[in-house]
């Protein structure tokens, strides 16, 4: 029998009305059966809402199957004698990192589990050192975890479950708060887990690189499990995949569009290697082979110019002259967090804004709408300095709109429409213009109409970020700035923010300056990225020379999108491929020019 | 703002005092506040003063890192010292337009300052001295006895801690909010008392909901792994009292003992 057996599950929430009455129920697991064994890794996928955490939260015994049962190591989660060796054996990690911890210090924390055991204090002790030498932060053990990134918090999360010695865990979205580097350390750490320690994992996640490592995959969708079967198998159906909202990696979905074009390539292709060898192969005998001379080599990083942005108009523009900011200036401990910044960004542009954690770009955008004063330096909006004391900075706010990072935590009113209505009304409006814009703005978003009156407290998570980023539109902004505005949302939420970006690009003629730690959107939407690395700007250009680059975004803790790594393989094994494709519509169409199957 | 305040905050170093068990600093602290106000004469105060220069020189914190916390406090110190010089009776020393400064008023004014300042500086030394954790534990320890009257002494302890944890990160997250409002053209920095507690609303609701968030996580991870009460847990860093304790408590005994002894000899 399989360490989890899970037969015909169905559990259902108590949806309630504002008095407290019960008004129905919400099935968010409607017959789930599955089994895993020992010692496997499983990755379960599914857009929120589809069920995947709440069944989670039935392993450990948190929550109760209402019909049906889940059995775990030959025991009854139903059982209440039960309850604390399920908890034991199946340990948990959640999203948050904050939220889990509870010891001030990070051995404290990882005794807090067999404390509640009632180990004796030297097997504590044992027991704490090994699990914090397993996760690799045993150096980190006597500081504080306030002081830790977003990845080691998670790995001390995971050293407090494996202080509890337990067969399984199962781990609720664990990156989904963190930076790609933060998540490659905690995929990397639950992988050397399962590999050395044979500790089951359930893994769940909407990230579609962390599934390529399972053993098994099980995809949910509207509490039902719609497909299960080995990663291969599971992006066999890109299709199937694309309808059920998700992502795939783009090696699959590359291969997969090739194949309609009329390739004849094996499905489910999951590495990049592996679809390199599979196209040479295939090719083959078809292969034009232009010599490695006629090659294009990239232009070097100096006689590129900025394109398309020669024409930027100073009266129209934010600039950036010099600046630099310093954090606990004269404290012994200063941070220079901007260092000596100049940029100009012009109307109508669309920009990403990329760079490690860290790398100052959030104090970067805080000085473009005067939250923050330059230590040194000035910053100009439309000609005039913003730090002149005769400079109205409501007026600055209401054309430089901020939406900042999960920035559905603001949100304070009573209703939608209110909240909308609190920017407006700052900068001035009069109560029928407020409206009129809160109302445009909500519009604009594509929330449903009937929420508008509703408490933002009740909306999903994807549908109060619209309504915290329509709370910045009201104000009607030129420029709007959004700090890794799909942060935590499922693709589905993450592709319908992305699209209402370039909506209000293309159609209201906003500039959009994008933070993003995700490659692939800052390739597939802006048309000029800039690079941060230690307060500086270190590159200025489109996204084809940004990503040229690559050897040197990989130096400072960045990549660039997938497919200019697929490129790059290419023109190594002697394609005459044009290296500079940043998205998989270019790289299809530049795979068909060059094999000749396109034409 | 808030970060300015070094009162009590814990500083880090290697010292006698620091490696006290928390108890002992607890009771300790506790018995020099009580001699404070039991015994009011020069010759006490003056006993006092060493005592606590004494542990002071063993704690090895800098004197004016205590000093700079004490900063904090100068504004209710003075109303003290305000209060108590003019509103005494006693043989008038100066007046002027009404006011009344008198001998007795003199006396008691100084005392009372003098008093406040060890009072604080002598309970500062403890939080200095030891991390918030250890001094939970030492007072969860200390208080056992009362489980007895049922009081959630175990519950109460833990609270605290996980106070000390958020507090932290809930003052970041106020300053994110804030910043989140400001660009919403909020302004917390202009208008009356009651406009800008009205203009705090937007920042209050969302730090609410948030904290109430951040509990309802916590307290399932905390369930998830296990935690069920006090009843049957163990502990990792259990409160063991060393030599150096029983020095201490002999140190104590004795202060306690010239107190007395000053007390009755010299009023």
């Amino acid at each position: 029998m399989g360490i989890v057996e899970a037969k015909n599950v169905t559990f259902e929430y108590v949806k309630r009305d504002e008095e407290g009455n019960a008004e129905g129920f919400i099935r968010a697991l409607d017959g789930v059966s599955l089994s895993i064994k020992r010692g496997e890794f499983i990755a379960v996928l599914g857009g929120n809402g589809s069920g995947k955490s709440t069944f989670a939260k039935h392993i450990n015994a948190i929550l109760y199957p209402g019909e049906g049962m889940v059995i775990v190591d030959g025991k009854d989660t139903k059982k209440p004698e039960n309850l604390w060796d399920i908890r034991q054996e199946a340990g948990m990690i959640f999203q948050n990192p904050d939220n889990q911890i509870i010891g001030n210090v990070v051995e404290e924390d990882v005794g807090f589990g067999p404390e509640n055991m009632g180990i004796p204090t030297k097997e504590i002790w044992e027991r704490v050192n090994e699990a914090l030498k397993a996760v690799g932060m045993y150096a980190y053990r006597k500081h504080s975890p306030n002081k830790l990134s977003g990845g080691q918090k998670q790995r001390v999360a995971i050293a407090g479950v494996m202080a509890m010695h337990p067969k399984c865990i199962i781990m609720d979205e664990p990156t989904a708060m963190l930076d790609p580097m933060g998540r490659k350390e905690v995929i990397r750490q639950v992988r050397a887990l399962n590999d050395v320690e044979k500790i089951t994992i359930i893994l769940i996640t909407h990230y579609m690189e962390e599934v390529i490592y399972a053993d098994r995959v099980y995809v949910m969708d509207k509490g039902r499990v719609a497909m299960q079967g080995t990663p291969r198998e599971i992006f066999s159906e890109v299709d199937r995949l694309r309808e059920l909202r998700l992502d795939v990696p783009q090696s699959t979905i590359l291969s997969h569009e090739l194949n309609k074009a009329g390739f004849q390539l094996p499905e489910g292709i999951l590495r990049r290697e592996e679809f390199v060898h599979e196209l040479v192969k295939y090719v083959g005998g078809r292969f034009y082979g232009g010599s490695l001379e006629s090659v294009k080599e990239p232009k070097e990083a100096s006689d590129y110019t900025k394109p398309g942005m020669t024409e930027r108009d100073p009266r129209e523009s934010l600039i950036l002259d010099k600046v630099t900011y310093t954090y606990e200036k004269g404290s012994g401990n200063e941070i220079r967090a901007l260092d000596n910044v100049s940029v100009q960004i012009g109307k109508g542009e669309f920009i990403g804004l990329i760079g490690h954690t860290g790398s100052g770009k959030s104090t970067f955008v805080q000085h473009l709408n005067g939250l923050l004063k330059p230590t040194s330096g000035q910053v100009y909006f439309r000609g005039e300095d913003i730090s002149d004391k005769k400079y109205r900075k409501i007026n600055l706010r209401s054309h430089v709109g901020l939406v900042f990072q999960y920035p559905e935590h603001q949100l304070f009113e009573e209703t939608v429409f209110k909240d909308v209505c609190f920017g407006p009304k700052n900068v001035g409006m009069d109560d029928k213009q407020t409206e009129l814009s809160a109302y445009e703005a909500l519009r604009s978003v594509h929330l449903p109409e009937e929420y508008y009156f509703s408490s933002p407290f009740e909306l999903s998570g994807g549908q109060k970020r619209k309504v915290a980023i329509a709370g910045v539109l009201a104000m009607k902004p030129d420029i709007l700035i959004l700090d890794e505005p799909t942060a935590g949302l499922d693709p589905k939420g993450r592709d319908e923010i992305l699209e209402l970006m370039r909506d209000l690009h293309e159609n209201k003629g906003i500039t959009v300056i994008l933070v993003s730690h995700s490659m692939e959107d800052v390739a597939n939407y802006v048309k000029r990225i800039l690079v941060m690395d230690k307060g500086r700007i270190i590159m200025d250009g489109d996204p084809k020379h940004i990503f040229m680059r690559y050897k040197e975004l990989e130096n400072i803790g960045l990549s660039a999108p997938e497919v200019c790594y697929l490129m790059r393989a290419l023109r190594d094994r002697g394609f005459d491929i044009d290296p500079s494709v940043t998205t998989i519509d270019a790289a299809v169409y530049e795979i068909l020019r060059i094999t000749g199957q396109g034409a | 703002m808030l970060r300015e305040i070094t009162l009590g905050q814990y500083y880090s170093t290697e010292s006698k005092i620091h490696s006290l068990d928390p108890r002992t600093k607890i009771t300790g602290t506790f018995i020099f506040i009580i001699s404070l106000f039991l015994f009011r004469s020069v010759v006490t105060t003056i006993t006092a003063a060493f005592f606590l220069a004494f542990v002071i020189s063993l704690s090895r914190v800098p004197l004016g890192f205590i000093l700079r916390g004490m900063k904090s406090i100068v504004f209710i110190l003075l109303i003290t010292v305000v209060f108590n010089l003019f509103l005494t009776p006693g043989i008038p020393l100066f007046s002027f337009h009404g006011l009344v400064i008198s001998d007795e008023g003199l006396k008691v004014a100084a005392f009372t300052a003098v008093r406040l300042i060890f009072l604080i500086i002598g309970s500062s030394i403890m939080t200095l001295t030891t991390t918030p954790n250890n001094l939970t534990d030492g007072l969860e320890a200390l208080m056992n006895p009362l489980k007895v009257f049922r009081v959630p002494v175990h519950e109460v302890a833990m609270m605290m801690s996980i106070a000390l944890r958020f507090i932290p990160i809930l003052m970041e997250e106020t300053d994110k909010i804030m910043k989140a409002q400001e660009a919403r053209g909020a302004d917390f920095e202009s208008g009356n008392v009651i406009e800008r507690a009205k203009a705090l609303v937007p920042v209050l609701v969302p730090l609410f909901v948030s904290a109430f968030r951040r509990a309802n996580d916590l307290a399932m991870a905390m369930e998830a792994r296990c935690y069920r009460g006090g009843e049957g847990r163990t502990k990792m860093k259990p409160l063991v009292y060393k030599r150096i304790d029983l020095a201490a408590y002999f140190v104590l005994v004795l202060y306690l003992a010239l107190m007395i002894l000053a007390g009755i000899f010299a009023p």
